[in-house]
């Protein structure tokens, strides 16, 4: 059914859909009116039955969710920014003992200094957790790959974390096509947990391993994501099939056929991106997008075998590996070994910072010249940059960076006086 | 297990093949400290021991685990001094748990229902003399009567008692309470002969295998004051030993009392009830220096009884008194002024300080006399082998709960003479001072405190001045204890060991630590509320 609905409540009606058991969270912006609406559904019996449980902090939202799914019952949370870094630890449990849960990652940037805005530096945080990571480019998407995500997971027995990207996907209202429980019924059949608890027969679950058998168990999740790899595009498919709709999968391209030029990026970005290839497009040049929605596991035959026929590829990305520079960039380049490719990576839109258009039409143009530094960092405000840098040589207490920033940008006196 | 997840899901109880006990450089033990009022209880009472079972208000038990070392508890709970409440670890926490009042409560309980010594197991068929019926002598007597020795007590006074009798006022001990205790000790085959004054010891001691001597010190101290032939002077230990006769002394209406001690209160205090307008201590020194305990001298005064300080009696005349003013020097020494007074007294009364009545030893051989009094060795044996002494008549702090400890010491120590052995007494534990416990976990409990009888009824008739506690507020009291160094099974440190490694023995059992998986952390240690816990290096 189509609805004029806030890219939030969608998910939130999609998970329901999803007839979720237990839903535990901790409010942090901008993942909250997730939470919220699925609160409601519970409290007013339409999402029945299921357990909503208030905790009181991140780390709790997850431990309840991995007791939850140890349990044998459909978990699901949300998150996002410093909530997951808190969560942590419990992040690692939840993989390393093979519980199937869902969680929304609404991407949000990591202080300090604090920022509540969009940028993909918290989900990529746990590259490494052992969770699989897919990253919607619309609010359609988004409420699809929570469909497919529960699937996923639970056919596999690991977690999986949907990233949208907060505020500009999470609070945004369009039109999102709202499945029917039977749709959803039809393609996500209910959890059949890999083994069920008795207390007929007691067991110890995550109890210490040594030398003798830790290497296996972590080699077994990475097998695991590679099997992951087969199985996102079937159930791509397969949910084609049922919803007539193209979401999810490894990868995606645009305009790729004959391009010289490919622009990479994940989530909704690549709808500015899109965009803006369209007027390249319009003006002759020959230029195309490589969107990646599985980030983890990473697709690295796929994004190789979308690259092989370009000669450049650009790697925007919302993140920074501070010290080196891009983090989705570095996987691209291991897909690309040896194919003799240019290649660049853009960071963008670090803290909520707009992507404009504009910025992207000279970027993209430098890149086809080959103009560009092996890493751009895109509208960086480099009056700004260079002052406090004097700053710093010149002064030993050169003060608070950020304080200094919004000085020189004429910031603080207008809001603090 | 081949169809669960690999090395995530395991049997129960896999984590036990981690002997994780291996990583310990300390490791934890149970210990038992001894707690500070019993280390203070000069009577060498079991205080904590026998608190615990008032606290589960098993009071023939208390009052059973009580008499094992102190056969008076009515009496102690009324006139001791209660250095355990000073040594109370409680008393850093809000304040002292009311030992004293828990012990009179039992003490006046046993009274109350009849609770009877047990007859001795067994007859030793040795006889042991105890010459005086004080705290000391009947502690002594009862004692050895519990050892199965046959005692018999020879006192030169009317009453058995000795200064519990004759020095302490009534209105601090009833004396139906002071009969039921002794007539206690008596029932369990002791001998009392009353005024049997021995005049040889020697003599008296054949047909005795042992003597215990506990005569006291009832010789008033004398000071040289000039008097004229009318003046009325007389000491307080005649005083106090005339109240328990049928003539009272006349003192008349003003009466001065020259001292600083407990008895020159207690004599002010008497004077008081006997009807004087004006009681009046004349002390040298200032309230500071004063030997007298400071709770007597607040009740002193609180019944109208004034205090002189810093002032000595030059004189004495018939109805009037010459006073020297003195003032402390940088030593505390009162140093004289040259200032005089006259004041106006019916009759002057001395409480110096006592002396012992040594006459008895006269000729016996090996005694060392010094100071007044007789010298023993640690075994409170005298030089002369087989006559034993305690109580006021050796170098001592003069109290009746000194005395007790003295007489079961002795009785002890005469039990193993008898024997032809020596008493060793057990090696004392660490004291559980306050830095060993963790009183977080106790919860506020103030003091209860004992009624006092109004000050108009304290003025004119000789009642008791404090109340005991009923059994409520003696329980409560009683559960105020802190059970310092000693396990009370809380659950503490079962509860908060991360590696379960405390095992729970069951109900007055306790615990032991399993030092498999035990890695010496030492949680339990610090969060045990008593001190019963304590960290040891690992041998490395």
């Amino acid at each position: 059914m189509l609805k004029q609905i806030e890219g939030s409540k969608a998910v939130a009606e999609a998970i329901g859909l999803c007839r979720p058991e237990v839903i535990c969270a901790y409010p942090i912006s901008p993942q909250t009116h997730i939470v919220e609406a699925l609160g409601e559904m519970v409290k007013s019996g339409e999402l029945t039955p299921c357990e909503f449980i208030n905790v009181e902090s991140e780390f709790a939202a997850m431990s309840v969710a991995i007791g939850a799914s140890a349990a044998g019952a459909r978990a699901y949370t949300a998150t996002a920014s410093q909530g997951l870094l808190f969560m942590a630890e419990a992040v690692y449990n939840a993989s390393g003992l093979g519980l199937p849960i869902v969680m929304t990652v609404a991407n949000r940037a990591i202080g300090a200094p604090i920022n509540i805005w969009n940028d993909h530096s918290d989900s990529l945080s746990q590259r490494d957790s052992g969770w699989m990571q897919l990253f919607a480019e619309t609010n359609q998407e988004a409420v699809d790959l929570h469909i497919q995500a529960f699937r996923l997971a639970e056919e596999l027995s690991m977690p999986i974390m949907v990233c949208m990207d907060g505020f500009i996907l999470t609070h945004a209202f369009e039109r999102v096509d709202i499945p029917s429980q039977q749709q959803v019924d039809a393609y996500l059949p209910p959890f059949e947990p890999r083994q069920v608890l008795d207390p007929a027969e007691p067991v110890s679950i995550g109890a210490m391993v040594g030398p003798e058998a830790f290497m296996e168990v972590r080699y077994l999740a990475h097998a695991k994501q590679m099997q992951a790899l087969e199985l996102i595009p079937q159930l791509a498919a397969e949910f084609k099939e049922r919803f007539n709709r193209d979401s999810g999968g490894l990868v995606r391209t645009y305009c790729i056929e004959d391009a010289e030029t490919v622009i990479i990026a994940m989530g909704s970005v690549l709808g500015t991106i899109k965009d803006t290839v369209d007027e390249m497009r319009a003006e002759g040049h020959k230029i195309g997008v490589l969107g990646i929605i599985s980030y983890r596991p990473f697709p690295l035959e796929q994004v190789r075998r979308a690259l092989l026929s370009c000669r450049r590829f650009l790697v925007l990305e919302k993140s920074l590996a501070v010290g080196m520079g891009g983090i989705v960039a570095t996987d691209v380049r291991m897909a690309v070994t040896g194919a003799g490719l240019k290649g660049y990576t853009a960071i963008a839109g670090l803290g909520g910072r707009p992507i404009l258009k504009s910025s992207l039409h000279a970027l993209f143009r430098r890149a086809q010249a080959e103009a560009l530094p092996p890493v751009t960092f895109l509208d960086l405000d480099w009056d700004v940059v260079n002052k406090q840098l004097a700053r710093e040589r010149t002064t030993r207490r050169s003060g608070p960076v950020a304080e200094n920033i919004l000085y020189d940008k004429g910031i603080v006196s207008a809001k603090f006086g | 297990m081949s169809n669960r997840p690999f090395a995530i899901t395991l049997k129960p109880g896999t984590s036990l093949s981690n002997l994780t006990g291996t990583w310990r450089n300390e490791r934890p033990v149970y210990v038992d400290r001894l707690p500070p009022c019993n280390n203070a209880c000069p009577a060498g009472e079991n205080i904590q021991g026998w608190l615990f079972h008032a606290e589960s208000g098993d009071y023939q038990q208390a009052w059973r685990v009580l008499v094992e070392n102190n056969p008076l508890p009515a009496v102690m709970g009324r006139v001791c001094y209660h250095p355990c409440e000073t040594a109370c670890n409680r008393g850093l926490l809000d304040e002292s748990v009311g030992i004293n009042s828990v012990e009179r409560f039992l003490g006046d309980e046993a009274i109350k229902r009849g609770w009877k010594f047990d007859r001795p197991a067994l007859v030793s068929g040795k006889r042991v003399l105890v010459v005086g019926a004080g705290p000391s002598g009947l502690s002594a007597a009862y004692h050895l009567a519990r050892m199965g020795h046959q005692v018999e007590i020879q006192e030169a006074g009317p009453f058995a008692g000795g200064m519990m009798r004759f020095g302490i006022p009534k209105y601090r001990l009833p004396r139906e309470v002071l009969d039921a205790e002794v007539q206690r000790i008596l029932d369990m085959g002791v001998v009392l002969k009353l005024n049997t004054k021995v005049e040889n010891i020697e003599q008296s001691m054949q047909g005795f295998d042992a003597a215990f001597l506990a005569v006291g010190a009832h010789i008033a101290k004398r000071a040289y004051i000039p008097a004229g032939d009318a003046a009325h002077i007389v000491d307080a230990v005649s005083v106090l030993r005339s109240m328990e006769g049928e003539d009272k002394p006349m003192l008349g209406r003003r009466v001065v009392v020259y001292g600083g001690g407990n008895t020159a209160i207690d004599v002010a205090r008497t004077a008081k009830r006997l009807g004087a307008q004006e009681a009046i201590i004349v002390y040298r020194r200032s309230r500071e220096k004063m030997p007298a305990h400071d709770f007597e001298v607040e009740e002193a005064l609180q019944e109208g009884v004034l205090i002189k300080w810093l002032s000595t009696i030059k004189h004495a005349d018939e109805g009037s008194l010459t006073v020297e003013k003195m003032l402390l020097d940088e030593k505390g020494v009162p140093q004289a002024t040259g200032e005089f007074e006259t004041m106006e007294a019916d009759s002057l009364v001395l409480a110096l300080g006592q002396d012992v009545d040594l006459s008895l030893l006269n000729g016996v051989s090996g005694l060392e006399i010094k100071d007044g009094t007789v010298q023993v060795a640690v075994n409170m044996m005298t030089g002369h082998a087989g006559i034993f002494a305690g109580g006021d008549m050796v170098p001592s702090e003069r109290t009746v709960t000194v005395a007790v400890g003295h007489g079961k010491k002795a009785a002890r120590h005469i039990d193993a003479w008898l024997k032809g052995t020596a008493h060793q007494p057990e090696a004392k534990h660490e004291i559980a001072s306050f830095d060993k416990l963790n009183p977080w976990y106790y919860s506020d409990a103030d003091k209860t405190v004992r009624p006092m009888l109004d000050t108009i009824r304290r003025q004119t008739t000789f009642d008791e001045v404090q109340g005991g506690l009923d059994e409520n507020t003696a329980l409560f009291e009683a559960r105020r204890c802190l059970s310092c160094g000693n396990c009370f099974e809380c659950d503490n440190c079962y509860g908060v060991c991360p590696d379960n490694a405390v095992i729970k023995l069951g109900p007055g059992k306790g615990f032991e630590f399993n030092y498999d998986y035990c890695k010496g952390c030492g949680i339990c240690m610090t969060e045990c509320p008593c001190g019963a816990i304590k960290m040891v290096p690992e041998e490395t």
